[in-house]
């Protein structure tokens, strides 16, 4: 895999994400990242599943099973936004350890970045720019990426700092 | 219009395996004959060597960059004028 700069690997992951937000057909937020984990594309069959977990160690961890499907494991007593976000994040790593992303090479693109590819992927995926610029602009954005897109704060913000100097 | 061809391809290449498919077996210059593309970007496009489909991308994804990227285009003074206008010149005659 040649190296890449962060532009470039931000560039395939946003399109990506729009790839799973097409599969959903999502025409306005928020993203139903939780649908997509437990109805996805058929190539991802075996390796998309939530399975609800009491752990205080993650908020969300993506782990595979003896039988190598694939689960997200995430905490019950997360908020709403702060759960949507660790599912969201953690669908990268089912992406990139299923047969079809280690096909197309994906776990090569972001293995020396992985969590902040991760965080960038949530981002994106919650909040897919085509659908960003619809419905937030201007004074306000922030709060309208929480209530519309249903994001953390702290994600939200991230987010409309990376679109603003995009 | 091609990098959002190219944008589309690779939102497409998430669900769908025709994609990688083609790449793997050489056979991209199907999918790009699909694409709107210019005969140019086809053909530097179709040439690309690449050890996955995200390395032929993130390629594929320079190319198009640069490609849309428009000549620098500087207006230089006609050498029969040369640098000096044509009222300076003209003051500098009444002046001599």
């Amino acid at each position: 895999m040649i190296a890449c700069t962060k532009k470039e690997r931000e560039w395939f992951l946003q399109n990506i994400a729009q790839g799973l937000v097409d599969y959903l057909g999502v025409m306005e937020p928020p993203v139903p990242i939780e649908d997509l984990l437990k109805n996805p594309p058929a190539l991802f069959d075996a390796d998309f599943g939530v399975v609800e977990m009491n752990s205080e160690l993650w908020d969300a961890t993506f782990a595979r099973l003896p039988d190598q499907s694939g689960k997200v494991f995430v905490h019950t007593n997360l908020g709403p936004e702060a759960r949507r976000y660790a599912l969201a994040r953690e669908t990268l790593s089912a992406l990139i350890t299923s047969k079809h992303g280690q096909n197309m090479g994906l776990f090569e693109l972001v293995e020396s970045h992985l969590r902040e590819s991760a965080e960038f992927f949530a981002r994106i995926l919650l909040a897919p720019p085509r659908l960003l610029r619809r419905f937030c602009s201007g004074d306000g954005a922030v709060k309208r990426i929480v209530t519309e897109f249903k994001l953390p704060m702290h994600a939200a913000s991230k987010l409309w700092e990376e679109m603003s100097t995009a | 219009m091609s990098m959002q061809s190219l944008n589309q391809l690779v939102a497409r290449s998430i669900i769908d395996p025709g994609v990688v498919q083609a790449f793997t077996s050489g056979n991209m210059s199907e999918i790009l004959n699909g694409m709107d593309l210019t005969p140019k970007l086809r053909a530097d496009l179709g040439c690309l060597e690449a050890s996955s489909f995200v390395e032929f991308a993130i390629k594929a994804y320079r190319i198009v960059k640069a490609a849309e990227i428009k000549p620098l285009q500087i207006d230089l003074p006609s050498p029969i004028t040369g640098l000096i206008s044509d009222q300076d010149r003209a003051e500098g005659e009444q002046a001599a």
